[in-house]
């Protein structure tokens, strides 16, 4: 399978009469963006806000973050099963929208989290202030439930991301990569000198701002199983918005993966990076068993001799994961598993809720618990007044002068278990 | 296969739940909860759904439910499991402890608790 994803380069973002890219500027029409997102009844009152890189604007509570994308050659469309029919996704031309993004965000449930400031401390530890940012601020109806409101904003994002990816299709691209993953047998012969290795990313599929969704499919009910890697590229994998923003991964995580691009990198040349193995996060015991059983089964079955585990999300994924790590080692095949620590405010507590000896070689994504303050910003979008009452938030955390004090959980992206972010430790 | 019972301080899951499967509610705290199926794991049962089941960190959300099933003997693993999430709990109410919360926002947590223990529980109706 082979992919060329097209990046047409967004250095600004500015509301115009007509939605368009010109001379790596987005134009996006208002009106016709909020007439998209009230097609869905469940919304009161729907506003949209530019956040542009290094302005002093926060974003709060952010909920799902989307890079806009377009299938330009190829089977299928974005977000397969979401937006687009269920066809396979991840081969021809892709183009992109890069340097810009779809934040949505909204009350869904009381307790909140996720912010993104555009300037400032707080702008260095999310990816997202770096994007000019397109964001959506919908308004749910009197009495809304809880799981409806969630659909309706994700879909929501979904639907404005795929509009504003349309309107590069016909753009030629500024920049353009190619990504080819063959048929594991044609890979081994192709390769056969190179150590077989695969990616097993962990996938959040708990319940409500607890969900990931393959082409569709709510993870719960997967067993695990193989994609090629360039799927995901196209939005085989989107995120069902979050709780713990620091590392629950959004959708423009998924599709910009770090541990994929970073393997494509060394493919056919230190390593053959046979294809991705996805796997689930389920609360009841015996799936977390049958999910690690497959996975090994699955690296086994593939003759692999290395593997990355990422995992997602914070407490009982620390099984899953120590799970994954211990029987993948124990078919023979090495391991590095990428993680986020909550290590408590003085970082000296021990890191995951489960640990092993075979989980010998580890990359960290960060200590959540790290306290960080937020200076004052001269423009919100969305609701300041949740931040109390946010992850990683205590009451007081708001001051008068409108910093915050709160931990790096609170900030979308901060300890991203991908590895897009900054934080890590090392070893000397 | 033992009985199974859900030890919940939810109380949306055990107005959803109390008539349909053995379920034991609890006006506890949620390390109090995490401790109380503790020493169950003691008198011999096996946890059935992992306790840190969800991102919503044990110094925000008041709220927890766990499936056990009864077994014959000790469960090493079962024990390690809750002893470990006790540990984390105990870290995160050193930091911060729980915050004072308005009914809306309890009732948030109560639908966020169910909604990551319902698969579960469909699992052993």
């Amino acid at each position: 399978m082979r992919l060329e994803l097209g990046y047409v380069f967004i250095k600004d973002v500015q509301f115009g009469s007509e939605s368009k890219v010109e001379n790596g500027t987005l134009y996006v029409n208002k009106e016709e963006l909020i007439n998209l997102i009230k097609e869905d009844e469940h919304f009161e009152s729907v506003d949209i806000e530019l956040a542009r890189p290094g302005e002093s604007v926060r974003i709060t509570p952010v909920k799902d973050v989307i890079e806009p994308r377009v299938k330009v050659e190829g089977p299928g469309g974005i977000f397969p099963g979401m937006i687009s029919k269920v066809d396979i996704v991840g081969s021809g031309k892709t183009n992109v929208l890069k340097g810009c993004a779809v934040v949505t965000t909204g009350r869904i449930v009381g307790f909140q989290e996720g912010i993104i400031d555009m300037t400032g401390p707080g702008a260095e530890y999310t990816p997202f202030s770096k994007l000019n940012n397109v964001v959506l601020v919908c308004e749910p109806k009197e009495g809304l439930k809880q799981h409806e409101h969630e659909k309706a904003l994700r879909m929501a994002g979904f639907k404005v991301a795929a509009h504003l990816g349309k309107l590069a299709k016909e753009i030629k691209p500024d920049e353009v990569d190619t990504f080819e993953t063959l048929p594991i047998l044609e890979g081994i012969n192709k390769y056969s000198d190179l150590p077989k290795v695969a990616y097993v990313q962990m996938l959040q599929s708990q319940g409500l701002l607890h969900d990931t969704y393959v082409y569709g499919v709510d993870a719960k009910q997967i067993v695990p199983t193989i994609l090629y890697p360039t799927e995901i590229m196209d939005g085989a994998i989107v995120s069902g918005n979050c709780v713990s923003a620091c590392d629950k991964n959004t959708t423009y995580h998924h599709l910009n993966n770090p541990v994929v691009q970073d393997l494509y990198k060394k493919h056919g040349k230190e390593l053959n990076f046979v294809g991705v193995i996805i796997t689930n996060e389920n609360v009841y015991l015996a799936d977390k068993e049958r999910s690690s059983n497959w996975t090994a089964k699955l690296a086994e079955f593939l003759g692999l001799d290395g593997v990355v585990v990422s995992q997602e999300g914070f407490g009982n994924p620390d099984t899953d994961l120590i799970m994954n790590c211990k029987k993948i080692e124990q078919k023979g095949i090495k391991t590095v598993i990428i993680t986020d620590e909550y290590a408590g405010r003085d970082g000296a507590s021990q890191s995951l809720a489960d640990a092993d000896k075979l989980a010998n070689a580890v990359v960290t994504g960060g200590n959540a618990n790290e306290v960080i303050t937020l200076p004052p910003m001269d423009k919100i979008i969305g609701h300041i007044k949740y931040v109390d009452t946010i992850a990683g938030g205590f009451d007081g955390s708001l001051k008068e002068d409108g910093s915050i004090v709160v931990e790096l959980q609170a900030i979308t992206g901060a300890t991203n278990e991908l590895g897009f972010n900054k934080l890590t430790a090392r070893g000397f | 296969m033992g009985k199974n019972i859900v030890v919940t301080n939810n109380p949306l899951v055990k107005a959803k739940y109390q008539d349909k499967v053995p379920l034991e509610y609890y006006d506890i705290g949620y390390l109090e909860l995490l401790m109380k199926v503790r020493d169950k794991v003691h008198l011999g049962y096996k946890l059935l759904t992992h306790p840190l089941s969800s991102s919503v960190k044990p110094n925000e959300t008041p709220y927890k439910t766990v499936i056990i099933s009864e077994g014959s003997g000790l469960d090493s693993d079962s024990l390690l499991i809750i002893e470990n999430s006790i540990l984390t709990t105990k870290k995160f109410l050193n930091d911060i402890s729980v915050y004072n919360w308005e009914d809306k926002i309890l009732e948030d947590f109560q639908v966020v608790d169910l909604s990551i223990i319902e698969p579960a529980i469909n699992k052993i109706l």
